[in-house]
């Protein structure tokens, strides 16, 4: 019996993560809003006690253009630049 | 019997069925399982690999003609989503056109709805994967429709025709298969609807009252092409006694514009299809596709208080909202038409497209190799 496999696995590419802060105190950070319903509003609820906890700041605020679509490069650039952490979101 | 063949059994009496029973098992076990057909079948649904209904196994045989019938190596990339790390190798392709069931000179159709798929424009990752399930909806064009007998005609959406099964089947496998596209996991869709095992049609560009849909999207009359465009739901809309466009258009634009409709505030595409006597109705007219498109422009809106009272926006009606109307496209060229279906009937339909604007729908060009349409 031969079969043929009709599945490819996603390519896989090298992925450098960003180093983990050892602290949230004082943190540049960045919102991703991937404008699904209430997704501003939610990401501003959590900017707003992360601020209040840690003395976080919101640095660079990304909007995207829908929830299907990547963030430019100009984006990322930003988000690299200006913020030391980021909060992308929202699921539903 | 002849070793590797099978025969069906028509119904039989308790005792006869015995019979049977046994003398089936002896054939069966004179059958090579590497030729047995039903073997083969089953290994494939053991290995998680078909869309509910039994597949074609293929063979090297089937899947280099696959490939030499749209000119392609195995190891060509017909596609790339870059934000799933997806690539779409033609082999692939081939393997998931064999198990749809596909003849060799369907392959072109598949590659250019692929290709679709995988246009930026289209945003795959959205429409594919998202709760409202659609169908990838192809319309196919120009010379090729006759030479693969693509329905465009009686029962276009419906069985009965292996191009329009088979195409759109193998599209489905290969987002299932070879785009990691699968439900419950990168497809989320809550209900789905039955076209995603397959939506392939052709339009009927004989009758129609302008040009067909792929001229109207920038290509050459001569060019066979399938657009894509996903729609999660599909509304036939009747009208017998309407004799003039407007009353006619007028049901399309309640239909487009209903509440439940997912797709009221973002500008987004949708598809019509007119049938044989509603097609006549507005070619009787005098109506161009802008004429069409600019009345649904127009007309395919609500009020503001509408949209308050079923939630679909928040907040509290209020005078103003009963005369404030919000018109649900925003271009004519968003207003897609195509011509199919039986020349009798009152029927026509309408296709939604999924999302708002950030999903588009791709028109490609079909390249079949020695031919230039």
């Amino acid at each position: 019996m031969k079969l043929f496999d009709p599945t490819s696995k996603p390519v896989e590419r090298a992925v450098m993560l960003a180093p983990r802060p050892t602290s949230l105190r004082g943190l540049r950070l960045g919102l991703v809003d991937n404008t699904k319903f209430n997704s501003d509003t939610l990401l501003r609820k959590l900017a707003e006690r992360l601020a209040a906890r840690h003395g976080m700041r919101v640095t660079v605020t990304n909007r995207k253009r829908s929830p299907s679509h990547e963030i430019d490069e100009a984006g990322i650039k930003a988000l690299r630049a200006q913020a030391d952490l980021v909060i992308s979101g929202i699921g539903d | 019997m002849r070793k590797g063949t099978l025969t069906l059994t028509p119904a039989l009496s308790l005792s006869e069925a015995e019979g049977a029973r046994r003398l089936n098992e002896d054939t069966m076990s004179e059958i090579d399982q590497a030729t047995d057909p039903a073997a083969l079948i089953e290994a494939y649904y053991d290995a998680g690999w078909t869309d509910g209904l039994p597949v074609v196994p293929p063979s090297d045989a089937y899947i280099a003609g696959m490939l030499a019938a749209a000119g392609l190596r195995g190891d060509e990339i017909l596609g790339e989503i870059a934000g799933r790390n997806t690539e779409v190798v033609a082999e692939k392709a081939a393997i998931n056109a064999v198990m749809a069931g596909c003849r060799p000179e369907y392959m072109p159709v598949v590659v250019a709805a692929v290709r679709s798929l995988c246009a930026p424009a289209f945003a795959y990752h959205g429409p594919a994967s998202s709760t409202g399930g659609s169908a990838m909806v192809l319309v196919v064009n120009g010379p090729i429709v006759e030479r693969l007998a693509i329905n465009s005609g009686n029962n276009a959406f419906g069985q009965g025709h292996r191009p329009n099964a088979t195409i759109g089947r193998a599209v489905r496998l290969i987002m299932m298969n070879a785009m990691n596209t699968r439900p419950g996991l990168l497809d989320r869709a809550t209900l789905g609807n039955p076209g995603k095992y397959s939506f392939c049609f052709a339009e009927h560009e004989e009758d129609h009252p302008w040009e067909p849909l792929h001229v109207s999207r920038g290509l050459k009359r001569e060019d066979s092409a399938v657009t894509l465009i996903a729609s999660n739901s599909l509304y036939q809309v009747y009208n017998q006694l309407a004799a003039t466009p407007e009353p006619l258009l007028l049901c399309f634009a309640d239909a487009l514009g209903n509440m439940g409709s997912p797709n009221l505030k973002g500008f987004n595409q949708t598809l019509i299809v007119f049938a044989g006597e509603h097609a006549d109705i507005i070619k009787a007219a005098g109506w161009s596709r802008l004429d069409v498109q600019r009345f649904l422009v127009e007309h395919t809106r609500r009020r503001l208080a509408d949209f308050k009272r079923t939630a679909r926006i928040p907040g509290a009606v209020t005078e103003q909202d009963e005369t404030t109307w919000r018109h649900i496209f925003e271009n004519p060229e968003d207003i897609l038409i195509a011509c199919a279906g039986g020349r009798a009937g009152s029927w026509s339909a309408c296709l939604p497209g999924w999302g708002n604007k950030w999903t588009r729908s791709i028109t490609t060009r079909i390249d079949v190799p020695g031919r230039t349409a």
